[in-house]
């Protein structure tokens, strides 16, 4: 009774870890249209979300059941060459990042604080892909927060 | 009680120098007694109001925010060739220090234009700005640990936007 575990923890953390499933998914599209240092730091990408998604499974799965991944999932539109890939990139970090920027007000302590690295991450990979695509502004006043 | 013990003695000339003090002792100790019961009652100065609130945990923030608006708009001023990359980065800040201080609920005394912020010192004003982010980044992400559930979104954006403000800056 006096453990005060923010409400909706575990539903937060799931619905994190739904939006990385879809990260993992969306960066395959994604690094396929691009190249050179581009199709690295997809590749890095990739590899971070994956990371998060194992950490979030791992985690998820001590309390009880964990979702499991879809076999595909539908992108925003068409990736059909380097810029729309660059374009889905910045939009799957603004999307993951609201995920994980939603889960902070549920969790606290060491939970809160790998909310926020992960938040983090993911506003400073979009800000990556906006320089990449020529976007400008670079940044966002408020990353990972509902348009 | 104190002060009767050493007046009773015999040995008076050793003694007063003793009692003086502990007369002193009492008098500043009634000093303080004077000083402080204004202050929890009311008085003449007092209107009457409730007392002021203690200061809110982010009112730090607001200033550190409106402090950093003002280090990007000095650099601006200075080299006008900086204001594309600078000046949305300026509004991030200011618009940290808006919804903070719509947060907390009143604007903070201490709240003042961006203005007298100084220009960043030395030939590289890009780096002494990545180094105040970056000081900012770790300020906004000690608050969102530490914030209540309510807060801590709006904490943890900060944080993160601070983190794609050192990016830019590199």
């Amino acid at each position: 009774m006096t453990r005060r575990a923010p409400a909706g923890a575990t539903e937060a953390l799931r619905a994190a870890l739904s939006a990385e499933y879809a990260a993992v998914y969306a960066y395959g599209p994604i690094g396929v249209h691009l190249t050179g240092a581009n199709r690295s730091a997809a590749r890095a990408a990739e590899a971070a979300h994956r990371n998060r998604r194992d950490a979030l499974v791992l985690q998820l799965s001590a309390d009880g059941e964990v979702p499991a991944d879809r076999a595909g999932y539908a992108l925003p539109f068409p990736v059909s060459d380097g810029p729309s890939a660059l374009r889905l990139a910045v939009g799957i970090e603004e999307r993951t990042a609201g995920f994980w920027r939603a889960a902070l007000a549920h969790t606290e302590g060491a939970d809160r604080n790998r909310a926020l690295a992960a938040l983090t991450d993911c506003a400073l990979r979009a800000t990556r892909w906006r320089r990449a695509a020529g976007v400008t502004p670079l940044t966002v006043p408020f990353p990972g927060r509902p348009a | 009680m104190v002060l009767t013990c050493p007046v009773a003695t015999t040995e008076r000339d050793e003694t007063i120098g003793h009692s003086r003090r502990n007369v002193l002792r009492a008098g500043t100790l009634l000093v303080l007694g004077g000083a402080t019961a204004p202050l929890a009652g009311c008085d003449l100065f007092d209107r009457g109001d409730d007392p002021p609130p203690a200061p809110d945990p982010l009112e730090p923030l607001v200033a550190g925010a409106l402090d950093l608006a003002g280090r990007h708009r000095a650099a601006i001023a200075a080299d006008p060739g900086l204001a594309d990359r600078l000046t949305p980065i300026a509004e991030a800040h200011e618009a940290h220090a808006a919804e903070l201080r719509r947060v907390i609920g009143r604007t903070p005394p201490t709240a003042s234009p961006a203005a007298s912020a100084s220009a960043p010192a030395g030939s590289e004003p890009l780096a002494a700005l990545r180094r105040a982010e970056q000081q900012g980044r770790q300020v906004a992400a000690q608050a969102c640990a530490a914030a209540p559930a309510e807060r801590a979104a709006l904490l943890g954006s900060i944080t993160a936007a601070r983190a794609t403000h050192v990016e830019v800056l590199a």
